[in-house]
């Protein structure tokens, strides 16, 4: 026991803080979500329940913003994933060139969201924009889209963005999984004659696990959040086709001066993260060794 | 640009040689996803050498003339070194103790019983599923009721105490898989819980602590809701701040944005450079391993 | 001695932490009152990074004139200028000076109750009594418009010169101008350059001006007089229709953006762009041989023609009252409506303004200065009240041009409505 007191110094200081600056503010934004606060007032009501059966019952908006929430979740954590898994492996080795290419990769991430959002509203600009400029000049005119102006395709095309940015950031972490991997692993590999594939699959795939797990992980909560990207190029438009979970929360709480249902947004919102991220915890785990 | 020691550098992969047909198709998917990140970027760099007048008439072509007057407007008009001064300052200071904070919380994690540490750590993560836009307001009631407002100190707390969850995620995540054995068996020859954490963990964990110190450079240093909220006077704005003064209501100078964005950028590409080196020496340590 | 250790650790944490607290960050905001030689710094905070230059000269003025008083702009964009504002007021923390849009953000505004009523300061007589209104809250008056705006397109006299429209020629009634667009849309040129980001915003406005009943027909829909399913709203969108369907918007107006449609202009491109009057001046700097007028379209036949534009009386400046420098703060606001400084700025940022007897020298303002003396009506979108109306009626327009049909859209919007209404 007396091993396990020592450790309450390790955790004391950080944890202090993180109670004091972030649990705290959180809490009391929390039971907000039982008033009607309008966020600027100097006072409010409690309404109980309301805000939250309103949310969950009659509001059209909420069931949009939660479904464009998965479709970006789903598409940039797939895409994301492979491509920084895809770019790890290749680039894992210490070479100059590779050196290079992951400073590459990991430039968009460099940029501030609000930076990466001027950018693309450039590059989807359909008139005097590059993309559709590009896909002409190809002969790829049947490509030519409304990127950021199409009900269907809008959202996409922002998590593409997405994943644009912060591939070669999350790719850090498999780069840094892959060489904690043992190198004898790979030499026994080799004297047995495995393949290419072989050797992935039961020796870096299985300790990769753990890295795959954050990668995962956070792309989830990442894209889950993401806020400022979308909030500059499309502001949850058109016709709220992009407006996701905190882009909804925020226009409620600063735009409609409605605090008190935007908390309870909140603390919906923080519900579906919850259920998402133990029901990935508990996939994953199949996959993971030694964790 | 980069420089690097190859003599370090060891095979991780299949150490059978490569042919050249798989050399070409190595390189094939590469370059495509370079020029896909590259051609972007240039538009920003090429625009940050346009007149306002350039650009929308001609806005993805080569500048005219490749004028540096955005950058001398940018560093001759503005506060910009005391901006560059004070993000810096920011930054270091606030990844520092994120960084020690967090590896602290990490590695108590690991060396608590299964059910405390995990619990412990679902408390810590936490933190990364609150939406910030929710938590805005009451932490800057919060800091004016400490006074801590318009401070870099107030803005700095916050900072730390909102990035203790992921850096912890990360590191939890790493240190987890450091061999038990080597760490107890430090502790059996005496060793105490600080001298483990920082003569062995510590060592062993450097290239997820490199990441970690990127991902946190790399948050803090872009952060721009909470300089917006916390920091009012002039001469304590952090760039992202101080770059919002180019963007108006109706007309942006967008070739000033991105002179600031260039500039902007390369701190971050230095502190890239140098953490990416303790990749290599992760490496070696983590091969030590096995 | 391991213990010692773990403790002297931890203290050497905590006390450069303490450090960091109490050390690194001294400056203190100015206290105190303002005592005649004591140096006060007054933040102005506002949203128009465009003015900073203009607003810095005019702050250099103040202080030759103030010694002891020092200005400081404070400057985000409108979105995030929202809610740091928001924070702020909260913790009684705001800028001495600030800014508000007419309109719902206002209305907002006020139940902060952290306006100080201006009733009293004889810098009010120099705006002229009607555009007082929109910072008027029954009888108090809690900020004054500074800008004066037509929201109505601006237009490339060159190109509708070539065609045979002088300005005196343009079209007063609908179909004449289906002509002109048409005429136009011939020569391969875009007759309306029209983006999603502010045009929905600001086109709605002239096309809503002589279709409405009454003046203040689209206010009534927040209090369920009126409805969007109404003739006049659904007629609008029939005619934002048309317009669609005719071509005369360019290609893919929703995928375009305000900055991608003032490129667009500025490379004469377009004949008309629907923004606003204070889109002159940016054109004129992307395009220096530009020569542009104001036009809107008739949306009847002649003889019913009512308006034959909008107005907006915006960028209203309010003090705090929990300022600590209010003085100051006064002293300031009465410097800004000098009719000499307000000549200034509006040179500086080509902006008209809200304040009587300013003699304005450019092209872009004279063109807008024969505006004062046409019928126009106050913006229409800023007579509501309620955010989630004012949303309701711009998507409206947005998915009929994404291809709802108006009838459809207006339903929508209703429904849209009567649900902010009901929860209110």
């Amino acid at each position: 026991m007396k091993k396990y007191k020592a450790l309450s110094f390790f955790i004391l200081p950080g944890i202090i803080f993180y109670i004091l600056f972030f649990i705290f503010p959180t809490i009391s934004a929390l039971g907000l979500s039982f008033t009607d606060w309008n966020g600027l007032s100097p006072d409010y009501n409690f309404v109980g329940f309301k805000n939250y059966k309103l949310l969950l019952t009659d509001d059209p908006i909420f069931i949009k913003s939660v479904s464009n929430n998965l479709k970006y979740m789903f598409s940039v954590v797939v895409f994301q994933t492979l491509i920084s898994l895809v770019f790890a492996i290749l680039l894992a080795k210490n070479t100059k060139l590779n050196v290079f290419y992951r400073a590459v990769l990991f430039l968009p991430t460099i940029i501030s969201s609000v930076s990466v959002a001027f950018v693309w509203i450039f590059v989807y600009e359909p008139s005097i924009g590059s993309l559709n400029a590009v896909l002409s000049a190809l002969g790829l005119d049947f490509l030519i889209k409304s990127w950021l102006g199409d009900k269907n395709i809008a959202i996409y095309s922002l998590a593409f963005v997405q994943v644009w940015a912060h591939a070669g950031q999350v790719m850090i972490i498999f780069i840094a999984g892959l060489h904690a991997i043992p190198k004898s692993l790979y030499e026994v590999a080799r004297i047995e004659g495995a393949t290419k594939w072989q050797t992935f699959r039961n020796v870096t795939w299985p300790l990769l696990a753990p890295s795959a797990t954050i990668v995962i992980a956070y792309t989830t909560l990442q894209s889950f959040k993401a806020f400022d990207l979308i909030l500059a190029t499309t502001d949850g438009g058109p016709s709220y086709a992009t407006e996701i979970l905190s882009l909804f929360l925020y226009h409620e709480a600063f735009n409609n001066f409605k605090f008190g249902y935007s908390s309870a947004i909140a603390v919906v919102f923080m519900l579906i993260i919850a259920v998402i991220t133990i029901v990935q915890f508990r996939l994953l785990k199949s996959n993971k060794v030694n964790y | 640009m980069i420089r690097k020691n190859t003599e370090t550098d060891v095979t991780m992969e299949n150490i059978k040689p490569i042919n050249i047909n798989e050399r070409i198709s190595r390189q094939v998917p590469l370059v495509a996803y370079t020029l896909l990140i590259l051609l972007p970027l240039t538009l920003v760099f090429f625009a940050s050498f346009k007149t306002l007048k350039q650009l929308y008439n001609d806005p993805l072509g080569i500048p005219e003339k490749w004028s540096i007057l955005n950058y001398i407007r940018l560093f001759a008009n503005e506060n910009m070194l005391i901006y560059f001064k004070n993000s810096f300052f920011v930054t270091f200071t606030s990844v520092f103790f994120i960084l020690l904070l967090g590896s602290m919380i990490s590695y108590a994690i690991i060396r608590m019983p299964n059910v405390v540490g995990n619990i412990l750590f679902g408390f810590v993560t936490l933190g990364m599923m609150v939406p910030t836009q929710v938590k805005m307001i009451p932490t800057y009631v919060l800091l004016s009721d400490l006074n801590l407002l318009n401070k870099h100190s107030g803005l700095i707390l916050v900072t730390i105490a909102t990035l203790i969850p992921i850096c912890v995620f990360i590191l939890t995540g790493f240190m987890k898989t450091l061999p038990k054995g080597l760490l107890e068996a430090a502790m059996i020859d005496g060793a105490s819980h600080w001298q483990v954490y920082s003569k062995i963990v510590i060592p062993l964990s450097l290239p997820a602590i490199a990441s970690t110190a990127i991902f946190s450079f790399v948050i803090t240093w872009n952060d721009l809701l909470h300089p917006l909220l916390f920091i009012k006077s002039s001469s304590l704005k952090t760039l992202p701040l101080a770059l919002l003064q180019f963007q108006g209501e109706y007309l942006t100078d967008y070739p000033m944005i991105f002179a600031g964005v260039v500039a902007a950028s390369i701190p971050m590409i230095i502190i890239y450079i140098f953490f990416q080196r303790w990749f290599i020496q992760g490496m070696t340590a983590g091969s030590m391993k096995g | 001695m391991k213990k010692f250790r773990f403790f002297s650790a931890l203290l050497a944490v905590l006390l450069v932490l303490s450090l960091v607290v109490v050390g690194c960050a001294p400056k203190e905001e100015p206290k105190g009152d303002t005592a005649k030689d004591e140096k006060v710094t007054l933040r102005f905070a506002h949203w128009r990074g465009e003015d900073r230059d203009a607003f810095n000269e005019i702050a250099k003025k103040f202080t030759a004139e103030n010694p002891n008083i020092t200005i400081e702009q404070d400057i985000s964009n409108s979105q995030q200028y929202q809610t740091k504002i928001q924070a702020e007021v909260r913790a009684q923390g705001g800028p001495d000076i600030f800014t508000a849009m007419p309109g719902a953000v206002f209305a907002g505004l006020l139940t902060t109750q952290v306006f100080y009523e201006l009733n009293g300061e004889d810098f009010i007589s120099r705006v002229p009594d009607q555009l007082l209104l929109p910072g008027q809250d029954g009888d108090k008056q809690y900020a004054i418009p500074y800008q004066l705006v037509f929201n109505i397109p601006v237009f490339n006299k060159a190109i509708l010169e070539e065609i045979g429209y002088t300005e005196d020629k343009l079209p007063k009634d609908w179909a004449g101008f289906l002509e002109m667009a048409e005429k136009i849309k011939a020569k391969g040129i875009t007759p309306i350059i029209f983006d999603s980001e502010i045009g929905p915003g600001q086109f709605i406005n002239p096309m809503l001006m002589n279709n409405m009943p009454e003046d203040d027909t689209l206010s009534k829909v927040e209090t369920g007089e009126t409805k969007l399913t109404d003739e006049w709203f659904v007629k609008t969108l029939e005619q934002f229709k048309e317009l669609n369907d005719k071509g005369y918007f360019q290609k893919d107006v929703l995928g375009t953006k305000k900055a991608g449609a003032a490129a667009l202009f500025a490379q004469g491109k377009g004949a008309l762009l629907a923004q606003g009057s204070y889109m002159m001046a940016t054109n004129k700097e992307a395009n220096p041989d530009l020569k542009q007028g104001l036009y809107a379209p008739i949306t009847v036949p002649a003889d019913k023609m009512k308006y034959e534009g909008i107005h907006t009386a915006t960028f209203m400046i309010g003090l705090n009252k929990n300022s600590k420098n209010l003085e100051a703060a006064k002293k300031f606001m009465e410097f800004l409506f000098r009719p000499e400084i307000a000549a200034d700025y509006a040179k500086a940022t080509g902006q008209m303004l809200t304040i009587k007897d300013v003699k304005y020298e450019s092209e872009e303002l004279a063109a807008q200065t024969t505006w004062l003396d046409k019928k126009t009506l106050f913006q229409p979108r800023y007579t509501l009240k309620i955010t989630e109306v004012s949303k309701a009626t711009l998507d409206a327009v947005t998915d009929v041009i994404g291809g709802m049909s108006p009838e459809d859209a207006a339903q929508k919007a209703q429904a849209e409505v009567e649900r902010a209404l009901k929860n209110k």
